[in-house]
């Protein structure tokens, strides 16, 4: 019996090709290969947010998505989780990371005593830090909105998978007076952070915050060989599109897989 | 500080108060505007008119009661569409809530109307399940991999309908009528991964990202939002006229009646914007000054 | 070290990698996508037991607040006495105890306790939260849409269409030109940003299934 699915062999050619990049500029990156990473304005805004809420007396409030452990953002929103307790840990700043998944709460839990222990200042952390409200969208965005109305945080960060209380958290978190940094990849809310907040992290900037923070070479080269794909896929994306204007391999359409 | 220009920093509760009274009225007084069916609406309504009594819809309530006011008179149109066209479906939610306030009540609401129909025969509710991506790759496969019984504590293998559907692949269309990612995920697993074709009912505000999906040809048709809910109204109204009774309830709340809100309330975000970019260049030409 | 570190690093690289495999095997293929369906039931059953984790913690939140009398400790009692409520008459009715036949209606069509307030008190309370969309959309469009420069300029014009293009008065002259432009621009828009995500998201998954990325864990590089 033939077990590969040949209707898959695309994907599979695809998949290694991104596979062998990625690993390829994770090598360089490891032997001292320079990679140059554009600045993101977002990113380098942390330091600032947290040192004003530090200078303020006022908490930092971390809001990690609404999306499961099993989403990409969330994890993405841990690296830079972890990058903000490390901050918030050397500045003695009060941190404060509301939960509406249950898995992400463990995982976010986990991360900040990290984070404290890291940076030397254990003595700082506490089990209220990252607290679980409820597994209800609107629930969730009610009791953050309060906190951001009752408690005015100085410096608001809406970092993960968001849907409809994207809008809600952050014009409460703009109408609270606290620099907002923001970041997803969920398209359709983008706009609403871009109007209300101060800086936002767009799609892929949130998948390469982990990297950019840490500077760790492996991961640095692991958002090289991202863009190199890309920059090989928006080839093809131009070539398919040249080659359909001007019927020609047609065979190769049906092989994609677009009928 | 001209007092036009005052008007840059205006107290955001008089624009709340304005939106509320221009939300509160057309539902209390309804206007009544004529609805044009665009595309991607029409698009799920022809694919459904070709089936036949044999075919098989899976629609899966992917909201819950925060967005009913939009999400609602879709799988209500759908539905009512697919009872009186003589289609099979197979409704499930894969939102928390979706499946008890949302599925349970539209379904058993809509059913009353058709006192033909049987349940489990013409139509089943498989209830709510979590887990999200992982539960829909489980449907895709085997319903009874993911709903071992319907909501009624019925197992699967006892419901004639469910004997002849063995996953969601096997239906002839999905159709979501989701918030959030849900349209997504059945774009990207089912459709992507199965070649079951996709259609997805969406809010408002996720519109403009499944336009890509739909050009891309990775689903059928897009409803989107209480416009797009009216538009499948109106034609389940046009080509079913038994149906326009129930419309004509005047305790149902619609989508076409919906419009009349949306309607006053976007021509009060352009004003506010107009007036918004007056105060705006007032404000500028005094500091010049 | 080895529980820790090693062992979450190992089962991430085995649980990411065998649906990745099973995804180029056909149906039937032994142990593959058998391990790979299974794997999916799991995380099912592992997320819906991950909430007494969440629900363990909200106690212990909120009794903390009430025992001290903290600002606020009132509204701790309400929300404990809310999840006793819906909690117990929830697994109660799911469990046909108490001559409840489950958490829908009742034979005579009264609703059943969790019905009534799920229908009654949770859905009205999370309608209202999200209706407060349209007031807070309204405000920040109004600040937002200003003719600072080009591009605001384009944006703003934008949406007036838009806006003008999905409701009645505007549609006749307004709706191709929405339909125009959420099919061309807007459609190329998120088609960039959706590739680029799907590729971030792609080595995001490359470096946490190979153990590079480990910060979700609580580790650092150095671990």
């Amino acid at each position: 019996m033939e077990y590969f699915d040949s209707s898959r062999l695309n994907a599979l050619l695809l998949f290694l090709f991104f596979c062998i990049v990625v690993l390829a500029f994770i090598q360089r990156a490891r032997s001292g290969g320079n990679l140059f990473i554009r600045r993101i304005a977002g990113l380098n805004a942390i330091e600032e947010a947290v040192g004003r809420a530090t200078e303020l007396g006022k908490k930092v409030l971390y809001v990690p998505g609404i999306m499961s452990i099993d989403e990409n953002q969330t994890i993405a929103s841990l690296a830079v989780l972890s990058h903000v307790a490390g901050l918030t840990a050397r500045y003695g700043a009060e941190l404060d990371v509301p939960n509406k998944d249950p898995l992400t709460f463990a995982s976010a839990r986990e991360t900040v005593r990290e984070a404290y222990l890291h940076a030397g200042r254990p003595d700082l952390y506490n089990e209220t830090m990252v607290h679980y409200v409820t597994y209800d969208q609107f629930a969730y965005t009610a009791a953050v909105s309060g906190t951001m109305v009752r408690e005015k945080p100085a410096a608001n960060f809406l970092i993960g998978s968001f849907y409809a209380e994207s809008l809600l958290l952050a014009e409460t978190g703009q109408a609270s007076g606290a620099i907002q940094i923001a970041g997803t990849a969920e398209v359709a809310q983008l706009p609403f952070f871009v109007c209300a907040c101060d800086y936002t992290l767009i799609g892929e900037e949130l998948y390469a915050a982990g990297a950019y923070l840490s500077r760790e070479p492996a991961m640095l080269g692991s958002i090289k060989g991202q863009d190199w794909t890309k920059a090989a896929v928006a080839a093809l994306i131009v070539l398919g599109a040249i080659f359909e204007s001007l019927h020609v391999f047609h065979g190769l359409k049906s092989w994609i897989g677009i009928n | 500080m001209s007092n036009l220009a005052k008007l840059t920093s205006i107290d955001r509760r008089w624009i709340f108060l304005l939106i509320g009274l221009g939300t509160l009225i057309p539902v209390l007084l309804p206007i009544g505007f004529p609805v044009r069916v665009t595309a991607p609406v029409k698009q799920i309504f022809d694919k459904i008119e070709t089936f036949g009594p044999n075919d098989v819809i899976v629609l899966s309530y992917d909201y819950g009661p925060t967005t009913g006011a939009e999400n609602d008179p879709m799988t209500d149109a759908i539905l009512r569409h697919c009872f009186s066209h003589d289609i099979k479906v197979i409704a499930l939610a894969l939102y928390p809530l979706g499946g008890l306030t949302s599925l349970t009540a539209s379904i058993d609401r809509i059913a009353a109307e058709y006192p033909n129909l049987q349940y489990g025969v013409d139509y089943v509710n498989l209830g709510y399940k979590d887990g999200g991506q992982a539960t829909m790759k489980l449907l895709a496969e085997d319903f009874s991999g993911a709903f071992p019984n319907d909501t009624h504590g019925t197992p699967l293998s006892e419901l004639p309908l469910m004997q002849r559907v063995k996953g969601a692949r096997n239906a002839q269309l999905a159709i979501s009528v989701a918030t959030g990612i849900f349209g997504e995920w059945w774009a990207n697993l089912i459709n992507a991964q199965y070649g079951l074709p996709v259609a997805v009912g969406c809010t408002a505000v996720s519109a403009p990202k499944y336009y890509a999906y739909l050009e891309a040809g990775q689903m059928i048709g897009l409803i989107g939002g209480l416009k797009g809910a009216s538009e499948y109204e109106q034609l389940v109204k046009d080509n079913y006229p038994a149906t326009r009774e129930a419309y004509a309830n005047p305790m149902l709340q619609t989508a076409s009646k919906g419009m009349d809100v949306q309607t006053i309330d976007h021509l009060i975000i352009i004003a506010f914007i107009v007036i918004g970019n007056i105060a705006y260049f007032a404000d500028r030409r005094a500091k010049r000054a | 070290m080895f529980l820790k570190v090693r062992l979450p690093i190992m089962l991430t690289f085995f649980a990411g990698l065998i649906p990745i495999v099973a995804f180029f095997f056909v149906d039937g293929t032994p142990v593959v996508k058998k391990l790979s369906n299974s794997l999916e039931q799991d995380m099912v059953i592992v997320s819906g037991f991950a909430l007494l984790l969440g629900v363990v913690n909200v106690v212990q939140g909120n009794v903390r607040k009430i025992e001290p009398r903290e600002k606020g400790w009132f509204y701790a009692i309400v929300l404990l006495a809310g999840m006793a409520f819906m909690g117990l008459f929830g697994a109660a009715g799911a469990m046909r105890l108490f001559g409840l036949p489950g958490i829908g209606m009742m034979p005579d069509g009264r609703p059943t306790p969790f019905q009534w307030g799920s229908l009654y008190m949770f859905t009205p309370l999370q309608a209202t939260m999200f209706a407060l969309l349209a007031f807070y959309i309204a405000s920040a469009a109004f600040r937002a849409f200003r003719i600072r420069n080009l591009e605001a300029t384009i944006l703003l014009v934008a949406a007036v269409f838009v806006m003008l293009g999905r409701i009645p008065i505007g549609e006749p002259l307004f709706g191709p030109i929405t339909e125009w432009m959420m099919q061309v621009p807007n459609g190329a828009a998120q088609r960039g940003i959706i590739i680029g995500a799907a590729l971030g998201a792609a080595s995001l998954s490359l470096r946490v299934i190979l153990g590079i990325e480990r910060s979700y864990l609580g580790l650092d590089k150095n671990e």
